[in-house]
């Protein structure tokens, strides 16, 4: 058990490291602008004086380091400054949208994961079928297409023609759970259909991989039924690499919002990262780029550590 | 025919099979018609090399087909059911209950995520024979006959907890679990140490013996196959060479391919003895510790001298030190403490830091002629590149250099010269592997397992290419190996290693007679012999419970 | 009931019977389920339903003649060794490559294809198709098919060189951290994991935001951003390859890293390397063409896909499907990368199992 514990320790403590080091990464980006924060989001026509004031609003006189440890302890209290375009407080900003995309991407995990990974046992099942092979063409194909292709042939079939669902995701915070549901559903369906291929594929190949093993023709040997032998031999030990795969997907699904959140304009994180990249609004940006890379960075340590739990031969060490 | 058998009950009856494989885009056959008839209770050893198709035998003998191969024609009739016509449901409610299979690496066959015992349950359960719990019962009793030790415990662990011994008998446990009437053994032993090969071997045939199973036991040991089978069938290349019961077989063999095998072992070398005009040894290992980074010591006070022209072989069972002490002569693994000499010359300890001519004198031959050579670069070049090295050669006298090199390791440099190793079988993979360090001009060679991977016509070829170069080219080996019928046929000196450290060393006239330092007694007696009772007899003068790692302490 | 319908039932109860005489098990069930679901399917959708279905089954059968005809002339075309790779080419495959191929034609010689300039204003505003533009105009009245033969050359162009820069950087950095060791691969593998825990539309914006949009800055963001997985991969490859016996000969004969790299890792590295390349081409171009989509990638007025879309995206809601021309050619692309590369993989994996 000590073993155990000691890894997922060391693991945890390896991704509080990344997300550190990710977070000095976003900070010191900034400071290779040419000239300065203040110089580069007034541009070339600033007078001198109000560049200088801006950098003292901004305390640009003091010492990088120094910036970045306030900025840091700042962070981890959830105040990222104030917005060099608005003049609000970004915190303000971020708090619901994150939410929102939180919602959306939640809302697509749990219909994505479950048929992801029972339609990976079913191909894995009958490989080298028409099933599976249907299967394949189909899930290359969404994996390959951008999102905002399938979000527009969506929009165009369901909420144009079809006229069956908004094509405009709007939300407020005083609808029904059953209305935000339905007014999401497009971004939610385009965001299954690209994390669903890929988890899929993965769980296929995770499966396939392990019928090659020895232990396996073992259990084929005493007289196992197919099923059974995917079941009870091999999805057990493929539970690592499963469960890899759907963190990884996760984490994309709160990152690939992006462009599906531009594609249906809904009010999430992305949207307004792609807004303040565009104005310069250089606190909005790291503050985005920091809840951004702290999620993924998470939800790839948890399926780290669930892999180290699933595995027998750490679980019951000699 | 066994007379034992000429009035039981045929078994399994195949006739006249054939079995194709699919590589390159077309079905090649790989069985060629074999005819094969077991009774009850009897067990029938199939030997052959690799390649001979004695595992796919195995395998149609339940009506299974591995991926990539398929049964193209013949009758396999088990008790009455003809299997190739059978649906797949019926073929598969045989096994497990009715025939029963025991693989080659039992670490692999178990399934890292269940018990031992709830694998072992498995089929019993599955086909209603017992409740879970008789069955549980049922599998500590065959643990405890199979001499398992905490027979009523070592169930409950997961497979990655148990010694590969051990793994093998619950395996064979496992196998007996509904008491089948008939078990494929698939090269059972081939992977375990010899010391722990003779209690597998023991525990097998007691068991066997017990229920009257009848088994197919496949190997390319026929050692071991004297000790286990009742008849014995000999295959070459998907055919039947010949059969006959074991005794017969084994003092009277019919087809020269037969003869061929059992007169494997006759080769032996003169053996030198140290020069005693004082003169240097060519390599000495002097008081050499090692680990591997953080890890437990591995080599632990190891010292032995080389002297030229001479083999010294170093024998020891997996984990004994025998190639990390390769290592530190190579420079790969810089010793901890302790230093290693060469002609008198202390050596860097680390490759890195060794001049070209250092680096020439200690050239390696490897056990896996598959990844010793580069698949992708052509004969001439694997060859010539060592010679263009250090030699400096290059355009015709280079291709001439490479032609004598392929001369002296009997290949026609014709043929050979643009060829790729992927083309070569394992024996001319070897021969270029050879062909690689005579190149390069050294003085001492080190041979890790060369021989082992090769069937045994073929390593006899290459043990004798040895003997001729070093008597032409007075070179000095390292032969490492745990087989000690080469130790025997090769070697002027031994080493005997153990646990990191060197046990016993000597000429090899005098490591062969007793007295003995106990662990090479028991690796000598572990090594099973040609006689048929040679088991029995081992066990008689042991006792039952005094074998393998019981005695290994 | 229109003849329509009566046509396409009796030409899908013939078929299922003809596969089922011959013994073609899988073709029949194939056909058959789908008579079956075109019974629901006329139901519910009528028969502008059962015409869909004929279209695209028209339309993959289509695909499949033009990949098996393709498929037979590079047989035709190439040297025995290759010609016999090709055979084992899945029709997937083999129209993959067609498509690539006619990619290759349309961004190579794209000044003489199109007919009209790349910011040519020809026409009005989203002016409809007609002989002269065929797939209409665009935003300010461009000509939307010369575009997207433009954009072959540009979107795929721009993707390339940075999928070509971000492969020379992950596979020198692999190959060296493989055969050095030590401090070196520590290294270079601490700095690709904390590139690689930071998603990469955001790595990218976070980058584009600080350097703007210039094309050169587009390349190497991309290629930062993309190289850590070819560096991981090339790596793993080359990790596995570097325990084998023969690099240890090699090493104790002395010989140079360089040397090492060259002569004995690389010949054995390059089916993955080669199919790795696909695959990253498959993300450098999804990444880029995405983030011309938010704005942030190739400029106007030079023509992109991505931007394509963004800029004609308003007509989506009048039913037009103009924005998804852009948006199709760019998936097409990439599922057929994707075609060739797992045939390339199954072929790798396959080999590997003898």
């Amino acid at each position: 058990m000590g073993d155990l514990s000691r890894l997922v320790l060391k693991r945890l403590g390896f991704g509080l490291l990344t997300i550190l080091v990710v977070s000095v990464l976003i900070f010191f980006a900034v400071e290779l602008l040419p000239g300065d924060i203040a110089q580069a989001v007034l541009g070339q026509g600033a007078t001198e004086e109000t560049v200088a004031a801006m950098r003292e609003q901004l305390g640009l006189d003091r010492p990088a380091p120094v910036r970045y440890f306030e900025w840091l302890f700042g962070a981890i209290q959830g105040d990222f400054g104030v917005s060099l375009v608005s003049g609000e407080r970004v915190s303000a900003a971020i708090s619901g949208r994150f939410v929102n995309t939180l919602f959306l991407a939640s809302y697509a995990a749990v219909i994505a994961v479950p048929i992801s990974i029972l339609l990976g046992v079913f191909t894995a099942l009958y490989r080298n079928t028409i099933f599976d092979r249907v299967a394949n063409v189909a899930t290359l194909s969404t994996i390959s297409s951008p999102e905002f292709f399938l979000g527009y042939i969506l929009i165009l079939f369901l909420a144009i023609r079809a006229a069956a669902f908004p094509a405009i995701s709007s939300i407020s915070g005083d609808m029904s759970l059953v209305d935000l549901l339905y007014r999401t559903f497009l971004p939610m369906l385009t965001l299954v259909l690209v994390v669903t291929a890929h988890m899929m594929r993965m769980t296929r190949a995770a499966i396939i991989n392990l019928l090659a093993s020895p232990y396996i023709e073992m259990a084929r040997l005493k007289g196992t039924p197919p099923w059974k032998v995917i079941v009870k031999h091999a999805l057990p030990n493929a539970w690592a690499p499963i469960i890899n795969v759907v963190a990884l997907n996760l984490a994309y699904l709160v990152t690939g919002v992006v462009l599906v959140e531009v594609v249906f304009v809904y009010p999430g994180i992305g949207q307004l990262l792609v807004d303040a990249v565009a104005k310069r609004d250089f606190p909005v940006v790291q503050a985005c780029c920091l809840i951004f890379a702290a999620t993924f960075i998470l939800l790839n340590l948890s399926a780290d550590v669930g892999a180290i739990l699933t595995n027998p031969r750490l679980r019951h060490p000699k | 025919m066994h007379d034992k058998f000429k009035n039981a009950e045929v078994l399994l009856q195949i006739k006249d099979l054939k079995i194709e494989g699919y590589s390159d885009e077309t079905w090649v056959p790989i069985i060629k018609g074999v005819d094969l008839t077991l009774h009850r209770g009897e067990v029938m050893g199939l030997i052959g090399e690799s390649g001979a198709g004695k595992s796919t035998i195995g395998a149609a003998a339940m009506g299974y087909a591995r991926d990539g191969t398929r049964i193209s024609d013949g009758s396999i009739e088990f008790d009455g059911m003809e299997l190739t016509t059978a649906s797949e449901a019926e073929r598969r409610a045989l096994r497990g209950s009715r025939i029963a299979y025991v693989a080659q690496s039992a670490a692999a066959s178990f399934n890292p995520s269940h018990k031992i015992i709830d694998q072992h349950t498995e089929a019993p359960v599955h086909y209603r024979i017992r409740k879970r719990f008789e069955a549980q019962e049922d599998a500590m009793q065959l643990y405890e006959q199979l001499r398992l030790p905490n027979p009523k415990e070592i169930g409950f662990r997961y497979p990655h907890q148990v010694s590969g011994g051990q793994l093998q008998r619950a395996m064979t446990a496992m196998a007996m679990s509904c008491r089948p009437d008939l078990i494929i053994f698939d090269e059972p032993t081939t992977a375990l140490d010899v010391t722990t090969q003779i209690e597998v071997l023991a525990a097998i045939r007691d068991i066997v013996d017990e229920f009257n199973t009848a088994a197919i036991y496949i190997t390319h040991d026929l050692a071991v196959v004297a000790q286990m089978a009742d008849t014995i069938k000999v295959l070459l290349r998907g055919e039947e060479v010949e059969q006959a019961p074991t005794r017969q077989m084994l003092d009277n063999p019919q087809e020269d391919y037969t003869k061929s095998l059992w007169a494997v072992r006759s080769f032996h070398s003169e053996q030198r003895h140290r020069p005693t005009d004082g003169t240097e040894p060519l390599i000495s290992v002097q008081n050499v510790d090692a680990a591997y980074t953080g890890g437990v010591k591995v080599l632990d006070d190891v010292s032995f001298d080389i002297y030229p022209g001479m083999t010294v072989a170093v024998v020891g069972e997996s984990g004994s030190g025998k190639s990390t002490t390769a290592r530190c002569i190579t420079g790969l693994l810089p010793p901890m403490s302790g230093q290693i000499l060469c002609k008198g010359e202390p050596l860097p300890p680390r490759y890195k830091d060794r001049t070209r001519d250092q680096l020439r004198q200690a050239q390696m031959i490897y056990q896996m002629a598959d990844t010793a050579l580069n698949p992708k670069v052509k004969i001439s070049e694997i060859i010539g590149r060592p010679a263009q090295f250090y030699g400096g050669l290059h355009g015709p006298a280079l291709k001439q250099r490479v032609d004598e090199l392929l001369d002296l390791i009997e290949l026609d440099p014709a043929k050979f010269y643009s060829r790729y190793p992927p083309e070569l079988s394992g024996g001319q993979k070897q021969r270029i592997g050879i062909a690689r360090a005579l190149a390069a001009e050294p003085e001492f060679i080190i041979c890790d397992e060369v021989t082992s991977a090769l069937d045994q016509l073929v390593a006899e070829g290459i043990l004798k290419l040895l003997d001729r170069l070093q008597q032409e080219l007075g070179l000095a080996y390292m032969f490492i190996t745990h087989d000690l019928a080469t130790v025997r046929s090769i070697a002027d000196e031994v080493v005997v290693m153990q646990h990191g450290k060197v046990v016993e060393q000597g000429p090899k006239d005098e490591m062969f007679t007793p007295p003995h330092h106990p662990y090479t007694d028991l690796l000598l007696s572990s090594v099973p012999e040609m006689d048929p009772e040679w088991l029995t007899t081992v066990l008689e003068e042991r006792g039952v419970d005094n074998i393998g790692e019981a005695a290994d302490t | 009931m229109s003849t329509f319908v009566v046509l396409y039932y009796t030409a899908l109860i013939g078929a299922s019977c003809l596969a089922a005489y011959y013994e073609k098990r899988s073709v029949f069930m194939l056909i058959f389920s789908l008579t079956l679901v075109s019974f629901v399917l006329g139901i519910i959708g009528g028969v502008g339903a059962l015409r869909f279905v004929a279209l695209s089954a028209g339309l993959l059968a289509l695909a499949a003649g033009t990949a098996y005809a393709f498929r037979e002339f590079l047989i035709q075309i190439s040297k025995p060794n290759l010609a016999k790779e090709l055979r084992t080419a899945p029709l997937t495959a083999a129209f993959g490559m067609f498509v690539i191929f006619t990619y290759a034609i349309a961004g190579i010689f794209a000044p003489w294809i199109a007919p009209h300039g790349e910011a040519e204003v020809i026409g009005q505003a989203f002016q409809p198709p007609d002989a002269n533009m065929l797939l209409g105009a665009d935003q300010l009245g461009r000509d939307m098919f010369s575009r997207i033969i433009y954009g072959a050359r540009n979107s795929v162009g721009l993707a390339l060189i940075a999928t070509l820069l971000a492969f020379l950087m992950g596979t020198m950095a692999g190959l060296f951290a493989a055969v050095k060791g030590g401090w070196f691969d520590q290294v270079m593998g601490r700095v690709a994991d904390v590139i690689m825990s930071v998603p990469s539309l955001i790595f990218a914006l976070l980058m584009l935001s600080i350097f703007g949009t210039g094309l050169h800055v587009i390349v190497v963001v991309v290629a930062v951003i993309y190289s850590p997985r070819v560096f991981r991969l090339t790596r793993a490859v080359a990790g596995n390859i570097v325990v084998m016996d023969f690099i240890e000969a090699a090493k104790l004969r002395g010989e140079k890293d360089w040397y090492l790299i060259r002569r004995e890792i690389l010949p054995n590295a390059t089916a993955p390397l080669i199919a790795e390349f696909g695959l990253e081409f498959c993300f450098v171009f999804l990444l880029i063409a995405g983030l011309s989509f938010l704005g942030l990638g190739i400029q106007p007025p030079t023509a992109d896909w991505g931007s394509m879309v963004r800029e004609n995206a308003t007509l989506i809601s009048f039913g037009d499907i103009t924005p998804l021309i852009p948006a199709g050619a760019i998936a097409l692309l990439t599922v057929a990368v994707n075609f060739v590369v797992d045939w390339m993989l199954f072929r790798t994996s396959g080999l590997k199992e003898q």
